[in-house]
C-alpha cells in the first residue's frame, strides 16, 4: 500500500539532509525505537517497540538508505521481523525542496505487512501504517527543529 | 494455538492492581472481559510477563444513580446493557448498539469498560458514548479523573487511559423529556465489523430540534463526532430538507481512510446513507 506526506520543515535542506543521516535524530523518530546501532555510513540495525491495540511485539529490523541524490533526494527502506507476530517492510523515497526559510520534505512510501499481522490486522492495516509513517516524519520535524510538526498534508 | 506463558494474578482492588502494574514494570495486560485479550494472546500477537484479572473487583460492577448521572461500573457485561432497566432508562443508546456487538457468547463475558478502553474504531459502545456525552472515569495512582467523551477517544486502539490506569465507571447524564434515540450500522454479515455505524440522540419540541449529537464509527481512527452534520440540523424539523442537508454536511465531518477493503467515497456514501436511514426513523417518533 502507498502512503503520501509532506512536512515544511525550518531548516535549509542541508541541515534536513544531514539529520536523515543522523542516528541520534533517527533515533528519536522512529516510533517505539528502543535501540539503533549504526553499520556503516548508510545502514542501521534497529529495535522498535509496537504496542497498538491487541499487537504489542519487539520487531528487530535493518534500515537502509540509498538512491542517494545529496541534498535532494534519498530512498529510506526498512525490514523487521516480529518473531510469530509477523513481519513488515517499507520503503520511502524522501524528497527535500527549498522554500524560502523552510524545506518541504515529501515522501511517498509503500508499506507491506506479512503474516499474522496482517491476516488479523488487515481491516487497520492502512490507518496503522500512515499513523506510525505520520509519527515518524513528525518526531523527524520535532528532532530537527526542536518545533511542534507542521503538516501540509 | 495456545498462549505463551505469562504469570496471572487476581487483583482484589483498583490500588492493588495499580501497584502490581507498576511493580511489573511494562510487559503488563489488564485483563476485564478478555475477548480481545485472550485471542491475541492465543495467536501470539502478544506475550505479556504478567496479566492482572480485574474482574472480581468490586468498585468496577454494579449499575446506580449518582447525583442525576447514572454510574455504570466498567466491568458491566454487554448482555447487561440489553437487559438492565436502569441503563435502558438512561442509556438507552448502550441498549441499543448493544445487540450489534458480536454474537451472543461473546456478549456474555465481553465488558462495557473493556469495549471503551480497546477503542476499536469499529466497535460500536465508544460510538453510543460520544453520542451519549458520557464521561469516562479513570483511576490513576494519582487520584481518579472523568474524562468527556468526547475528548477520551484519541486514534486507534488510543485513548485518554495512560499505561497502568484503570477504567472505573461510565458515567451517563440524565436523560431529557421529548429525547428520542437511533442506531444502526450496515455491515455484510451480522456481528461482523461494521461498514459504518451511526449512534444518534435527539431532543426535539414541537419537532424542532433542540439538541441533537450524532457519532458515527468505523469512518477513521476514533469515533467521530459529525459536527457540521449536527449544525444543520440544530433548530430545525427533521424532514426531507433538513435531512438532505445533514447528508451533504457529512463530508465536512468525515475524511476517511481508503482501506484494503473498500474506497473512502464509498464508506462516505455509506455513512450518508445511514444517517438519512437513521434521521428519518427519527422523524416518526419525535
Amino acid at each position: 500500500m502507498e502512503l503520501l506526506g509532506s512536512q515544511n520543515l525550518a531548516a535549509t535542506p542541508d541541515q534536513v539532509w544531514a539529520a536523515l543521516f543522523d542516528r541520534d535524530v533517527l533515533e528519536q523518530a522512529i516510533p517505539g525505537c528502543e535501540s539503533l546501532e549504526q553499520t556503516s555510513d548508510t545502514s542501521f540495525v534497529a529495535v522498535v517497540k509496537l504496542k497498538i491495540g491487541p499487537v504489542s511485539a519487539r520487531f528487530k529490523g535493518e534500515i537502509e538508505l540509498s538512491d542517494i541524490d545529496p541534498g535532494k533526494s534519498c530512498t529510506l527502506s526498512g525490514k523487521g521481523s516480529g518473531g510469530i507476530a509477523g513481519f513488515a517492510k517499507g520503503a520511502a523515497r524522501v524528497t527535500l525542496t527549498p522554500e524560502g526559510d523552510y524545506t518541504v520534505l515529501d515522501y511517498t512510501a509503500d508499506v507491506a505487512v506479512g503474516g499474522k499481522l496482517a491476516a488479523l490486522g488487515n481491516r487497520l492495516i492502512k490507518s496503522t501504517a500512515k499513523k506510525l509513517t505520520g509519527e515518524f516524519f513528525a518526531n523527524f520535524t520535532k528532532a530537527l527543529t526542536g518545533e511542534e510538526e507542521t503538516p501540509v498534508t | 494455538m495456545k498462549s505463551p506463558a505469562f504469570e496471572y494474578i487476581r487483583a482484589e482492588s483498583v490500588a492493588g492492581a495499580m501497584s502490581a502494574y507498576a511493580e511489573a514494570g511494562d510487559d503488563v495486560v489488564y485483563l476485564a472481559g478478555g475477548h480481545s485479550v485472550v485471542p491475541s494472546l492465543a495467536l501470539r500477537l502478544q506475550a505479556p510477563a504478567l496479566m492482572i484479572d480485574l474482574s472480581e473487583i468490586a468498585a468496577l460492577s454494579g449499575i446506580s444513580f449518582q447525583d442525576g448521572w447514572l454510574r455504570i461500573g466498567a466491568m458491566t457485561r454487554h448482555v447487561q446493557a440489553i437487559n438492565d432497566p436502569l441503563i435502558a432508562a438512561q442509556a438507552p443508546l448502550f441498549a441499543a448498539a448493544a445487540p450489534f456487538v458480536a454474537h451472543p457468547a461473546i456478549r456474555n463475558r465481553g465488558t462495557l469498560g473493556g469495549s471503551l478502553a480497546h477503542a476499536d474504531p469499529a466497535s460500536e459502545f465508544p460510538a453510543a458514548a460520544v453520542a451519549m456525552r458520557v464521561e469516562l472515569e479513570i483511576a490513576s495512582p494519582k487520584g481518579t479523573r472523568r474524562v468527556p467523551a468526547d475528548e477520551f477517544f484519541l486514534d486507534i486502539y488510543e485513548t485518554a487511559i495512560e499505561p497502568g490506569e484503570i477504567l472505573l465507571a461510565i458515567h451517563v447524564p440524565g436523560p431529557v423529556a421529548g429525547q428520542v434515540i437511533g442506531f444502526d450500522e450496515i455491515t455484510r454479515r451480522q456481528g461482523d465489523y461494521a461498514m459504518v455505524g451511526a449512534a444518534v440522540q435527539a431532543v426535539a419540541k414541537d419537532g424542532i430540534l433542540q439538541d441533537i449529537s450524532i457519532a458515527l464509527f468505523s469512518v477513521g481512527t476514533r469515533p467521530t463526532r459529525a459536527v457540521a452534520a449536527q449544525a444543520a440540523l440544530m433548530g430545525r424539523v427533521i424532514d426531507d430538507a433538513s435531512i438532505a442537508d445533514a447528508k451533504a454536511a457529512l463530508g465536512d465531518d468525515l475524511d476517511p481512510p481508503d482501506d484494503l477493503q473498500f474506497p473512502a467515497t464509498m464508506r462516505l456514501h455509506l455513512a450518508r446513507v445511514l444517517l438519512g436511514r437513521i434521521l428519518a426513523n427519527l422523524e416518526a417518533v419525535a
